[in-house]
């Protein structure tokens, strides 16, 4: 085995990791602000959700307005921007409720 | 702590107060049923409007509503929660939001109701889209 087979920090420092793949969907005018209902956005392993916006917002810049206002759910449940994004998550992005 | 009836439903069909009210299940142990209709206004954020379009991420919202369920069942002692909500174009004075909480005491289901949905306006994903009166 070598070094880089045991540690997985020396291993990631390769450049090798496969990427993540995470689809992301848009509501509410959301779905404006970026010209359309989902994009699907590679990332490096190990990004979190805060990075993904970040990316988000270089691809649809007009989110960038709303930086302080996006609620993020990965699945069915909110996740924070310190979540690690998973291979194949499922990213959702929408503006303040309004239910009622 | 006792078992909660939920009923949830999130539809772009109108809803029908004499439907919902001819289904209520109720125990004797129970003295007080709250229900709420939110009915859509003439106007909002100033402007005259026609209707709203409320939109869903669907899956998402159930998800939510029934975790906002659980957090009812474990604060108070709740028999039954009931809660229609619409998707689509509501027109003014149309409802858009039933809910019904059945417990013990009206205190309880006062405050339940009100809770829920204080906090569906906080979590449930669910917008609307006002539609500005043509004329």
């Amino acid at each position: 085995m070598t070094k880089s087979e045991r540690n997985p920090n020396v291993a990631r420092r390769t450049g090798r990791e496969p990427a993540v793949s995470v689809s992301v969907c848009f509501y509410s005018y959301f779905k404006e602000l970026s010209g359309c209902e989902r994009a699907t956005v590679t990332l490096s392993r190990g990004s979190t959700l805060g990075e993904l916006f970040r990316k988000l917002i270089e691809q649809f810049p007009k989110l960038g307005a709303m930086q302080k206002s996006t609620l993020m759910a990965v699945g069915l449940d909110y996740e924070d921007r310190n979540y690690i994004l998973q291979d194949g998550d499922e990213v959702s992005l929408f503006p303040p409720v309004q239910g009622g | 702590m006792g078992f909660m009836n939920r009923h949830l439903l999130i539809t772009a069909e109108p809803i029908d107060e004499t439907v919902l009210v001819a289904q209520r299940v109720l125990s004797s142990g129970m003295g007080a049923v709250v229900y709420f209709l939110g009915v859509v206004r003439a106007t909002e954020e100033g402007a005259q409007i026609s209707a709203i379009e409320y939109e869903a991420f669907q899956r998402m919202a159930e998800h939510q509503f029934h975790l906002l369920f659980d957090e009812m069942e474990k604060r108070w002692p709740i028999e039954s929660v009931r809660l229609v909500h619409r998707v689509g174009l509501v027109k003014v004075s149309v409802p858009s939001l039933w809910v019904e909480v059945i417990a013990p005491h009206r205190g309880e289901a006062f405050a339940a109701c009100q809770w829920l949905i204080d906090e569906m306006k906080r979590v449930v994903p669910i917008w609307k889209k006002p539609v500005e009166k043509s004329e």
